[in-house]
């Protein structure tokens, strides 16, 4: 017992891996809602 | 043509944020020495503390929506206000799911009722009711109203988050400051803050501009004749 944390690298992978897909996930669902919304208004302009 | 260029300019400054936080993700594993206490587990604070910074950004931005929607009753700061709220929920949620990913092996637990991770939650909870609420209320200008006076209160509580481990004795540290930090720290730290604030001012951009399209379909006369606004 050193009072020095040893290890931990699944955790830090964890981490950065949780980063990456939550802000992945949320700009793919931005470009993805906004493509669809963006084919609604064209089908609308007569 | 002026949209397109927009959406262009916002794309690409969601790519030169994730540029940004790919290079800074990469000094602090690969590059930037254990902590000498916390040993590797610190390297998550190097998306954890940006996360943290921006998240308060992003709900800063929402309160001056919120008061300038309601100055100026014009529909892009409404647009613009749910953008920024959607993306400071997103990014507080993640703030709580990297500091629990840190506690565990730092702290021994995953989650403890300090008065900072509280404070953090009660503002995932008061911002995230406001995106409900605007879910519920079918009215475009009740909708825009109610959330911009909502978004004013629960920004209350975004200070207190701040200054939360200045008031009270909280298990979590401090705010760190340059003095307080070693210098191989910073860059890191610093790389990455600025790269999730390209991604996030990017990604609230064509937020505000799906919200600006969905109210348009909302706001068109049902005779299929031209839009009331067209912001």
């Amino acid at each position: 017992m050193r009072g020095v944390i040893e290890g931990g690298w699944e955790f830090v992978i964890a981490a950065y891996a949780v980063t990456a897909a939550v802000l992945g996930l949320y700009a793919s669902s931005i470009l993805l809602r906004l493509r669809t919304e963006r084919q609604r208004a064209m089908k609308q302009v007569p | 043509m002026r949209t397109a260029g927009q959406s262009r300019l916002s794309l690409a400054s969601v790519a030169l944020g994730v540029v940004l936080l790919v290079a800074g993700s990469y000094w602090g594993l690969a590059r930037a020495p254990p902590e000498i206490f916390m040993g590797d587990v610190q390297r998550i604070m190097y998306v954890h503390v940006p996360t943290a910074w921006n998240a308060m950004l992003a709900l800063v931005f929402a309160f001056v929506c919120a008061l300038m929607f309601l100055f100026t009753n014009d529909w892009k700061w409404d647009n613009r206000l749910e953008a920024a709220i959607e993306m400071g929920v997103v990014l507080s949620i993640l703030l709580c799911t990297q500091g629990a990913i840190w506690a565990k092996p730092t702290w021994g637990v995953w989650w403890d009722w300090d008065p900072r991770l509280t404070t953090t939650a009660v503002q995932v909870f008061a911002f995230g009711g406001i995106l409900a609420l605007r879910a519920f209320a079918a009215d475009p200008m009740k909708r825009a109203v109610w959330s911009a006076v909502a978004c004013i209160v629960a920004f209350a509580d975004v200070p207190i988050v701040y200054f939360s481990v200045k008031w009270w004795n909280s298990l979590h540290q401090a705010q760190s400051t340059p003095d307080t930090v070693s210098s191989a720290f910073h860059w890191p730290l610093r790389i990455n803050a600025i790269g999730i604030l390209f991604l996030w001012t990017g990604l609230v951009a064509l937020r505000a501009r799906l919200g600006a399209l969905r109210l348009r379909g909302e706001l068109a006369p049902p005779d299929g004749g031209p839009p009331l606004v067209t912001r």
